[in-house]
């Protein structure tokens, strides 16, 4: 993980790269390198981000395609991963 | 006898620069409270200035040597990124600190039950050889070892419920058994420290609250952590780090302790002081940044601190 800040717009970050923000942010809140002035601020940017890994992660799921297994055990064939 | 306010007019003068969150402001807010009914008719006390060498109980010689010596003719001398100091700075600074040696001496010389430091600098923060987070000398450390190096007091806890961790409290008393430290402080947030599994000797208590999280989660954590540990270690008094920066309305942190809040985890210190140590109890200001917050949490931690000497008498 680079040490370079992560910054811009989170909603144009991919899920990588809002993933390593916000381990950037967890470090430098929990190091104590950080402001009191300032850590409110960076903390409701990792509260951001986190939201924006959740979502990621909800839109992958949909993508997921769900196994069938046959009478032996044995994978046969997939089908959409259907949430309703 | 009732609940003794500490003042001192140079807590005006310590001036931060300009769009600081610790302004005077702060200080004039909780004096019009302290100026107003019930509150003016209460015991008032001027705080006096601590000496190097009382301060030098809490921290390093050279520490306050380096503090004393990075007081500016004019301007602005910046410690931290947080922390500045103006020319009047030293002096606020050596009266927030002997504020607290003023006031154990006048609760544990039994002259008042209670007392109330009004004063800034704020001095949680402040380690024993680094000035962070508003601090530049640890109020509430200086005024406990004064307890226990020059009033013979055995062993006395510190309650910090500023929504900001007490690291500079718990540095200085990591290894000392006389001294309890617990503290409630939303995390993360600065300054990072304040982990439930930071126990130093056995004698700290860190019970770190979730952002958003409110007065229900607060008395959890006091009822399931710090209350316990209080009443076990049976202090001989029980001093208060009283941020008020854990308000909804605060501007720095996240939590969302309601004016009630406020009062009730006073009253409950209150009423253990009461059975451990015949009600002793300092207290002193530490965060608080909105005015409005910070004026009625003010009040209904003062309201307590009255209700529980009232009941002593």
């Amino acid at each position: 993980m680079t040490d370079k800040p992560i910054d811009g717009p989170i909603d144009e970050l991919t899920f990588e790269e809002a993933l390593a923000a916000l381990e950037q942010v967890v470090g430098q809140l929990e190091g104590g390198q950080v402001p009191l002035e300032q850590s409110i601020a960076l903390y409701e940017r990792g509260d951001a981000l986190k939201k924006h890994c959740d979502a990621k992660l909800g839109e992958a799921e949909l993508k997921v395609e769900k196994i069938v297994a046959g009478d032996d055990g044995n994978a046969t064939a997939t089908t959409p991963f259907d949430t309703e | 006898m009732s609940v003794l306010i500490l003042t001192h007019p140079s807590s005006h003068r310590h001036v931060a620069p300009p769009g600081h969150p610790e302004r005077v402001a702060r200080i004039e807010t909780v004096d019009r409270v302290l100026a107003a009914a019930p509150y003016a008719s209460l015991p008032r006390a001027e705080a006096p200035a601590a000496s190097d060498a009382e301060i030098g109980r809490a921290h390093d010689a050279a520490y306050v040597e380096m503090i004393k010596s990075s007081a500016p003719t004019q301007g602005w001398a910046n410690l931290d990124p947080d922390t500045h100091m103006c020319p009047d700075s030293l002096e606020a600074a050596r009266h927030a600190a002997g504020s607290l040696i003023a006031a154990v001496e006048a609760v544990v010389g039994g002259a008042h039950k209670a007392a109330f430091c009004a004063m800034r600098p704020c001095g949680h923060h402040a380690e024993t050889n680094r000035a962070m987070g508003f601090c530049l000398f640890n109020n509430i450390a200086i005024g406990a070892r004064h307890a226990l190096d020059a009033l013979g007091v055995a062993k006395l806890a510190i309650v910090d419920f500023d929504v900001h961790h007490g690291n500079g409290t718990q540095d200085i008393f990591w290894s000392e058994p006389r001294v309890m430290f617990a503290s409630s402080h939303q995390m993360p947030l600065y300054p990072g420290s304040g982990a439930a599994h930071e126990t130093g000797a056995g004698n700290i208590f860190n019970a770190p609250l979730s952002p958003m999280s409110g007065g229900r989660e607060m008395r959890l954590a006091y009822e399931g952590i710090v209350f316990p540990a209080l009443r076990a270690f049976d202090p001989d008094l029980i001093m208060i780090s009283a941020g008020f920066d854990a308000h909804a309305q605060d501007p720095l942190a996240n939590l969302n302790w309601a004016t009630e809040d406020f009062g009730w985890v006073t009253a409950e210190i209150c009423r253990i002081a009461a059975v451990c140590c015949a009600g002793r109890v300092v207290s002193t200001l530490e965060g608080g940044y909105d005015l409005d917050g910070l004026a009625s949490a003010v009040r209904a931690h003062l309201d307590a601190l009255i209700a529980h000497v009232e009941a002593l008498e």
